[in-house]
């Protein structure tokens, strides 16, 4: 409610307008627009750095450059030759430090507290939504910042088949609403390991007829409201609430996070899901041998691996301790990102899991883009967050160096333009 | 495993243990048994010392390295001197040596070499006490703990090395410490400790009365001695014993810092995550601590005092003249995938601890000579220094840096870990290129066209 207040504040000032100010915001809050600017935070920035890793499409990296940030985007790039930085801006002077994108996680389950979120009712639970279970400004998410990381898909457990559908979230705000990127962000659906739990006697095939059997009843829905809307039928379909989230998956619109490792329940995934069902799909854990699969998930060229939390696997055949990241790579693999499976590893740690995957054979280049643009290109959001373009959000992270380099801290995090973490006034991370 | 001489205690092992660790012995050219009654002093013998064969002189084993950058921490950063070990100690450093013709050559260009990393606890790299009689030496944990440049560890009370391959120069120090199970929840147990601490020290006053009216009075009687926890306490005053105890939260530390102030006892805690906000009492009371820098206590919004961790510690800890070490929140090693939190990844804790403000050599000390300062074996390991025993962990970068691979792990100067020679980590920046194909993978068996 800051924002809010801040501008009922700002409205006193002005007297007659009082009015006025107050239906824009409420206007604003409805419309769930970006956050509205605090009183104390300033709306136009300038950053003038050392190092800017845009993670653009051209790669391109600036030295000693200039980020121009207003209204909640990123206005113009450019170095410190090129441009000038106009008045009103606040400048922002770090010529020994790194300006890097916004950190963006694919597969968070702090969505509330610091445990997973499970919801154990049905071996598959569509209708399920973490929207509804979402706790702004908590502990996690305060630490996350710290940590550079401002996108984050707050996904609901694996201990099911389908667990129910994700939300993408800013990781600022202080209502909902204000966090919201997209809801539903994804659907969740897990196939072995954890779900193999849920009770006596579940095992891969059961998993897999169930899951099947749940998609399918899903697709028909679907379906039969596309010959609707075709108009191939005059019959309107009844709405149900149980099936209907699953018509953006099955439009593509929005993603399937899948719990997914080992090479057997992987090659299922993307024989099932992506060739069957042709469900845009993230193999959302990809771990153990996965990365055998290399061949497979290549061919399917939408598939992204978002590799994590576990960045070794110990061959014990080979004896070798095999770096996840860098197998895959070597797979050929390039949709290639890391994730933190938060809170089993901390969320504020996205970058120390990237420099897990290079001490293991990874390269630093790619493992910051893994975590950044390649993160939300997984998420369908890269016109959004993931690089510093003109014209994107403004969520950045100023570094003391290389963000993945454990030994540099983040000093200042921006989302949608505003300073939400200041290590200055207290550092966290 | 080249230079390995088998030694008498290696070949104990050998009869007491696995099957084909009998097979690879014999392969090796084996020295005759000596004498059982020599096998305890051999295991307990300075480190290097051969087992000398009956009527002959002991042959003086000879080891250099050469070329790399040398990371002495005790003094200056060397480029590219000789280091020059004699039965694994460390005999000579400097530019234009002259080597005994024997001696074997290891070529570190290019490499950067530092002291054997000190973890001042771990778990499963050693065997349970007595670790000469329990370690398996060719155990994977103490390969991966070599492998991260680790070659003293802690195992219960006793501080060993992680001598691949043999017992030979294995145990360093016993008796570490007395552990103090000392907790603020635990009211009872402190008044017991404080007065444990109140007779030792007035049983100190009557022996020193005891003393002075002796002169006096021949049959004057001494004061009982202490017993039992009261005998450890009189320990702990006389610096015969440090004491330990797992303390985190600000009120714990300061309590127990004021104790040792108060009662002059030496005090290393282990955790102090609330270190931050007690370090003027803890460093006035000369308290060091064990710390891992990236501990997680979220504030307790309760109390209307500073609580919670803080990245910071190992900064403010220092900036108050605190000795630390460092330690990472798992003292084992685990091959189950979630790395970076383990003893395979001891200096990455330490970067952590960079990232809150410390400077790079201090971190580097806190996991090499300032943990064998607080296990009290510096005068062994945790610098490389002329007398001190060759333990290397030679590098192929900044310590510090998180695509930095040890290439070779020294434990009283022999190779114990060879990168290029164990599968486990060959095939990763394989002698440092970063391209370097895949490793040889039969995998996916069943993924072939007609899949």
């Amino acid at each position: 409610m800051i924002g809010i207040r801040g501008r009922q504040i700002h409205s006193f000032h002005h007297g007659n307008r009082q009015a006025f100010w107050l239906i824009t915001s409420l206007l604003g809050l409805l419309l769930t627009m970006p956050p509205l600017a605090r009183a104390d935070v300033p709306e136009k920035l300038a950053f003038r750095v050392g190092k800017v890793v845009t993670m653009d499409d051209e790669d391109r990296v600036l030295n000693n450059a200039i980020v121009l940030v207003c209204g909640g985007k990123i206005e113009k790039i450019g170095t410190i030759k090129d441009l000038p930085i106009p008045d009103g801006y606040t400048l922002i002077d770090r010529p020994d430090h790194w300006l890097v994108p916004g950190l963006v996680e694919a597969h968070d389950h702090a969505v509330g507290s610091s445990s997973d979120l499970h919801d154990y009712v049905y071996l598959t639970n569509p209708g399920l939504r973490t929207t509804s279970a979402l706790v702004p400004e908590s502990e996690n998410l305060k630490r996350a910042r710290a940590g550079g990381v401002t996108t984050a898909l707050m996904l609901p457990g694996s201990g099911n088949n389908l667990s129910g559908f994700g939300t993408l979230t800013k990781l600022a705000g202080d209502t909902v609403d204000k966090m919201l990127i997209r809801a539903p962000g994804c659907v969740k659906i897990a196939q072995a390991g954890n779900p193999e739990r849920y009770w006596y006697g579940v095992s891969r095939c059961f998993m897999y007829y169930n899951l099947r059997q749940t998609l399918q009843k899903a697709l028909a829905y679907h379906q039969k409201w596309e010959r609707y809307e075709a108009g191939e039928t005059a019959e309107k379909p009844e709405f149900d609430l149980f099936w209907d989230d699953f018509r953006a998956v099955f439009r593509r619109d929005i993603i399937a996070l899948v719990h997914t490792q080992w090479y057997q329940v992987v090659m299922s995934s993307v024989d099932m899901l992506a060739k069957k069902l042709h469900m845009r799909i993230v193999l959302g854990h990809a771990t153990f041998e996965a990365y055998k699969t290399a061949p497979l998930v290549i061919e399917q060229q939408d598939i992204y691996t978002c590799n994590g939390p576990r960045q070794i696997h110990f061959d014990q055949h080979q004896r070798k301790i095999m770096g996840n990241a860098a197998r895959w790579w070597q797979g050929g693999v390039r949709k290639l990102g890391i994730n933190t499976d938060a809170p089993v590893v901390p969320q504020e740690e996205l970058p120390f899991q990237a420099a897990m995957a290079c001490h293991y054979g990874w390269h630093p280049y790619p493992a910051l883009r893994g975590i950044t643009r390649i993160a939300a290109e997984t998420l369908m959001l890269e016109d959004r967050v993931g690089s510093i373009v003109v014209g994107r959000d403004a969520d950045l992270g100023l570094w003391t160096g290389d963000p993945i380099d454990p030994r540099s801290a983040c000093e200042l995090t921006v989302i949608n333009g505003q300073i939400v973490y200041d290590a200055a006034k207290k550092r966290e991370f | 495993m080249k230079n390995q001489t088998p030694t008498l205690g290696f070949t104990i092992v050998c009869l007491l243990l696995i099957p084909w660790f009998e097979i690879r012995a014999a392969e090796e050219k084996t020295k005759p048994a000596p004498p059982a009654n020599e096998a305890k002093d051999s295991a307990e013998a300075d480190s290097g010392k051969e087992t000398p064969d009956p009527g002959k002189q002991p042959i003086d084993r000879y080891f250099a390295i050469t070329g790399s950058t040398v990371h002495t921490i005790t003094g200056p950063v060397v480029d590219g001197p000789t280091v020059l070990c004699k039965n694994g100690k460390i005999a000579e450093i400097g530019h234009d040596l002259r080597l005994p013709k024997n001696t074997e050559i290891l070529d570190a260009k290019g490499y950067h070499m530092y002291p054997g990393l000190v973890a001042i606890q771990s778990q499963g790299i050693l065997g349970n006490e007595p670790p000469e009689d329990n370690t398996d030496l060719y155990n994977l944990s103490m390969t991966l703990g070599l492998a991260n440049g680790i070659t003293t560890a802690v195992t219960g009370n006793t501080a060993a090395k992680l001598t691949f391959g043999t017992v030979e120069g294995h145990v360093l120090r016993q008796n570490l410490f007395h552990t103090l199970q000392y907790s603020t929840e635990n009211p009872d147990g402190r008044r017991k400790f404080r007065e444990s601490l109140e007779r030792a020290r007035q049983y100190l006053r009557d022996l020193d009365d005891h003393e002075k009216k002796k002169k006096h009075d021949p049959k004057s009687k001494p004061p009982t001695a202490p017993k039992n926890e009261d005998e450890k306490a009189l320990k702990l005053l006389k610096h015969e014993l440090v004491a330990l105890a797992t303390v985190n939260t600000a009120q714990a530390l300061n309590d127990l810092a004021g104790l040792a102030e108060q009662y002059g006892f030496q005090l290393v805690v282990q955790g102090a995550a609330e270190g931050w906000i007690v370090a003027p009492q803890m460093a006035r009371a000369g308290v060091r601590a064990c710390i891992t820098p990236r501990t997680r206590r979220d504030r307790d919004e309760r109390t209307n005092h500073p609580n919670g961790s803080s990245i910071e510690n190992a900064r403010i800890l220092h900036e108050h003249g605190i000795l630390f070490a460092i330690i990472p929140s798992s003292t084992g090693i685990t091959t189950m995938g979630l790395a970076g939190r383990d003893l395979m990844h001891l200096p990455m804790e330490a970067a952590f601890a960079v990232r809150g403000g410390l400077p790079d050599e201090v971190a580097v000390r806190a996991i090499t000579i300032d943990a064998a300062r607080i296990l009290g074996i510096d005068h062994h390991v945790g610098s490389i220094e002329v007398g001190k025993d060759a333990d290397f962990a030679i590098v192929d970068g900044d310590l510090l840096h998180y695509m930095t691979l040890v290439r070779w792990a020294i434990v009283n100067g022999r190779i114990a870990y060879d990168k290029q020679k164990d599968s486990l980590l060959d095939h990763i920046r394989p002698d440092g290129q970063r391209d370097a194909p895949p490793p040889y993978d039969p995998w996916p068996r069943r993924l072939g066209e007609d899949w």
